[in-house]
């Protein structure tokens, strides 16, 4: 009786195993796709690839808190046996990070043609489509429109002490954001500024969403987040106002332009199933896709002649900071030790 | 039928034990050595000296340690009362009570921190600039942990009493008050189990990060992730980062080995539980008053969750829950599993003080108080190799990440278990020519059928709460809930994510019903026999 009950056991436990034992014979058509994109934009998004083609996808999703850079460190320390085929990342830095280390496999899609030169790598190791942009999301019950700050720099402004909050900046797009600052600046600029953030008492919070959370609620006045976060709050039917800063309409003192952030698609080197890669990195980059992502996340499409919905900024109306994200790559990875004294951590 | 030798008899113990020894290293040293070669054969020395330098790191390793002992004091400030009150008065609704109080426990903290948020964030439902001022720092940190945490002191202070001989307390209310019976015998003999609880509590704030992220308290353990989720990926200098935990786990090993190890469990005896609850008197309404107050407050979060969900929230969610519930439920009932088994085989040896069970318990113990993010770093460097693709793209690798980090429950709750017991029973056994595998199989777990049933209720349940740990290597398409839900917080549907939180925590609860069902009618048989 005993024996019975533990061969039962047994093979439960083999059946289990077995259920959760897909990937082991993996099929051929099946890639596997790791994104620092929001699960709740890059999951439909999947989906529709795979009834689109005859495409299975394997998704690895990041938390908000390690956004853009949990993933990506999972394929830096699974470099030797890669298990990804695809990368899809929320911003177009990180992807250099990957490139770097000889990651990446070059691979010109197809379905680029039809996207700008500048957000497209001339080696095919890179393609940018659907971008987000870096804003101030503003609470209307707490700002009035004469007082809305019009410019990064108002983070630091005195009159807004304690009332405003960024992500931390070791994670995620905040962390392109001021590598792109000391980029543009220059260091000595950037660290002052960063440290009148400091001394203006800025929250640091977990995350982009969590600045939207405390917007949202009026923990703080404003904040700086980006716009997929912004159009939540918005969709939400939430008191907040969306602010693209820097737009040069206040004179020199706020001529930055707005950082604009592709999300970007790489194929992987070594990856398990190059072919069915590809395949997907056909599908993101699809002008159907750029449609998607503009009508679900806001994105706007890098692509001329894809619909933009109303409470989507087109890219041609924006005055857009002028970056090098190669240098912004590399720029991120020197100042971190900066910034993690900076953080406290 | 073959006959088996003496020598085999006397050997089944130790290979039984050499068995578990060898899972528990599978699980958790190999890679957390796998990770130590990699990195110190990559000239990581030499940034060990840089980053154990830094007096920011001894600041914030002793600002953790501060916030985990003041954890630990608030949990039992809450849980020792509430617990003694529970285990053995009369107090109104006792056992649904202690349901009640100890299920936030088996929940992500990271998720009533959120719920507290919705409670006291500036415009929550009772909530101002001042609440928010106190939540958004060390005291919110302190409190939404120290409730979180609480029920685990209940819980094994309830158990410690539960477990203590019938006869030492019908001999102390022959002759004292019930409060002088509680405060003097019962919980000076129930102290291992409660000091057993009081240590998991300081090792789980310890190594908690998603809830101090959130409420914005700077902690050791984010500073080691922002090594390994950061920009620079630094596994060098997380590794050095762990070394000063290490030192920390030998002296949680130490105090547990002087102060909670060498006391004496009392023993159950022959008897059966037939006590009758002490009566609280005059004071029962209040203190059960206070008690279900408590209950209820602890559940506050969670209704603030319900509340944001609503109904289109629970019927959206399902279409984002997708398989994560069912990996949820499979790999955490495997690691229970395997975890329990461990348990019977090293829990036993640990209470019969055999050679090599006290160093596979400070192994356990170490891993627990281990940063998970290290250990899940580890668990990508030791699996993802070409001949172990079986293990790292499968359930397999999230059962072993889950033995790995919640082995300790299991060696802990059954050391404490088979304590109950006189060793005398498997003696006279053994006298017979019994061997290991027989006395376990006839004696000893006959006797404690319940206490391992319950040791993998809790270990299944931990298992089912774990973020920290899988989030770092689960394999692609097969995530935990408690990831989805973390993952899905970005942007996600505010009702969406918060049904899919309330899934999680009925699903807990579902669980822990079934496992109260066969606890009480397993109970109600051996009353009956």
């Amino acid at each position: 009786m005993t024996d019975d009950r533990v061969c039962l056991a047994l093979a439960c436990v083999a059946l289990a195993f077995a259920s959760g034992c897909d990937s082991c014979d993996s099929q051929a058509n099946e890639a596997t796709a790791y994104t620092s994109v929001d699960q709740v934009f890059s999951e439909p998004i999947f989906r529709h690839c795979e009834e689109a083609g005859d495409l299975s996808v394997r998704s690895l999703f990041d938390t908000e808190e390690t956004k853009s850079t949990g993933v990506l460190n999972r394929l830096i320390a699974e470099a030797d046996h890669p298990q990804a085929d695809v990368f899809w990342s929320g911003d177009p830095v990180r992807p250099f990070l990957l490139v770097e280390r000889g990651l990446v496999a070059p691979y010109r899609s197809p379905n680029a043609e039809g996207l700008p030169g500048a957000f497209q790598a001339s080696d095919g190791t890179w393609t940018g489509f659907a971008a987000r942009a870096r804003v101030l999301l503003v609470n209307s019950d707490l700002v009035s429109e004469a007082d809305t700050p019009r410019s990064i720099r108002d983070l630091a402004e005195a009159r807004w002490r304690g009332q405003t909050a960024i992500a931390n900046p070791l994670f995620g797009t905040t962390t392109m954001h001021v590598a792109a600052l000391f980029s543009v600046w220059g260091d000595d600029e950037a660290k002052a500024f960063l440290n009148r953030l400091r001394e203006n008492e800025v929250r640091i919070a977990a995350s982009n969403g969590e600045v939207k959370r405390l917007v949202v609620s009026g923990e703080v006045a404003f904040g700086l987040t980006d716009t997929d976060d912004a159009h939540e709050a918005l969709a939400g039917g939430a008191p907040v106002r969306v602010v693209y800063p820097d737009q040069g309409d206040q004179g020199e003192q706020d001529d930055l332009g707005t950082l604009v952030m592709p999300t970007v698609a790489v194929l992987l080197a070594g990856g398990p199933h190059p072919e069915a890669g590809r395949q997907l990195i056909d599908c993101l980059l699809s002008a159907e896709v750029e449609g998607r992502m503009a009508t679900s996340a806001a994105h706007m499409p890098l692509r001329a002649g894809v619909d933009v919905p109303e409470h989507v900024t087109a890219l041609s109306n924006i005055e857009a900071m002028e970056v090098d994200y190669a240098s912004v790559a590399r720029t991120m990875e020197r100042i971190d030790p900066w910034l993690r004294e900076w953080v406290g951590l | 039928m073959f006959r088996r030798s003496g020598v085999l008899r006397r050997v089944e113990a130790p290979v039984a034990l050499a068995v578990a020894a060898a899972c528990l290293m599978v699980a958790s040293l190999v890679p957390l050595t796998v990770l130590a070669a990699e990195v110190f054969s990559g000239g990581a020395l030499r940034v060990l000296g840089d980053t154990l330098g830094e007096a920011r790191t001894w600041a914030l390793l002793m600002r953790s340690l501060g916030l985990s002992i003041a954890v630990t004091l608030g949990a039992l400030a809450i849980g020792l009362p509430t617990g003694a009150v529970l285990g053995r008065t009369d107090v109104i609704g006792r056992r649904a009570a202690f349901l009640v109080l100890a299920f936030p426990v088996f929940l992500p903290p990271f998720l009533l921190a959120f719920g507290w948020f919705q409670l006291f964030g500036t415009q929550g439902l009772v909530g101002s600039a001042w609440t928010s001022g106190v939540l958004f720092g060390p005291a919110g940190l302190i409190a939404t942990l120290a409730l979180a945490f609480a029920p685990i002191v209940t819980a094994f202070t309830a158990l410690g009493i539960s477990g203590i001989d019938p006869s030492l307390e019908e001999a102390a209310r022959a002759v004292s008050r019930p409060h002088r019976t509680l405060t003097r015998i019962l919980l000076p003999l129930a102290w291992p189990s409660i000091a057993l609880g009081a240590l998991i509590v300081f090792a789980l704030t310890l190594s908690e990060i998603g809830a101090p992220m959130f409420l914005r308290v700077r902690t050791y353990p984010a500073a080691v992730l922002s090594r390994l989720g950061g920009i620079g990926y630094a596994p060098g200098e997380a590794v050095a980062l762990v070394l000063p935990l290490l030192a920390v786990g030998l002296v949680l090993v130490f105090i547990d080995r002087r102060l909670i190890g060498r006391r004496s469990f009392a023993s159950l005896g022959v008897r059966s539980r037939q006590l009758t609850p002490m009566a609280l008197g005059r004071a029962r309404k209040p203190v059960s008053a206070a008690v279900w107050l408590l209950a209820l407050v602890s559940l506050l979060p969670l209704g603030a969750l319900a509340g944001q969900a609503g109904a289109s929230g629970m019927a959206d969610a399902l279409d984002w829950i997708g398989p994560s519930m069912g990996t949820s439920l499979a790999a955490s009932a495997l690691a229970a599993g395997v975890i329990t088994l461990v348990g019977v085989v090293v829990g036993h040896a640990l209470a019969r003080r055999r050679r090599g069970a006290l160093a596979l318990d400070a192994l356990v113990l170490l891993t627990f108080i281990m940063p998970a993010s290290v250990l899940g770093v580890g668990m990508v460097a030791a699996w993802n190799r070409p001949g172990t693709q079986f293990v790292y793209t499968t359930l397999a690798v999230l059962v072993l990440g889950l033995v790995a980090r919640y082995g300790i429950l299991g060696v802990r709750a059954l050391d404490a278990v088979f304590h109950q017991s006189s060793p005398h029973y498997e003696e006279a056994a053994a006298a017979f020519g019994a061997g290991f595998f027989r006395r376990m199989a006839r004696v000893v777990l006959p006797m404690h059928g319940r206490g391992v049933f319950a040791a993998w209720l809790i270990a299944f349940v931990f298992c089912m709460r774990d973020l920290d740990a899988v989030v770092v290597f689960y394999p692609p398409g097969l995530e935990p809930l408690p990831v989805r839900i973390f993952t899905l917080e970005a942007n996600g549907p505010g009702p969406v994510v918060a049904a899919l939180s309330v899934y999680h925590a009925l699903l807990t609860a579902a669980v822990l019903a079934a496992g109260g069902l066969v606890l009480g009618l397993h109970g109600a048989r051996n009353t009956k026999s």
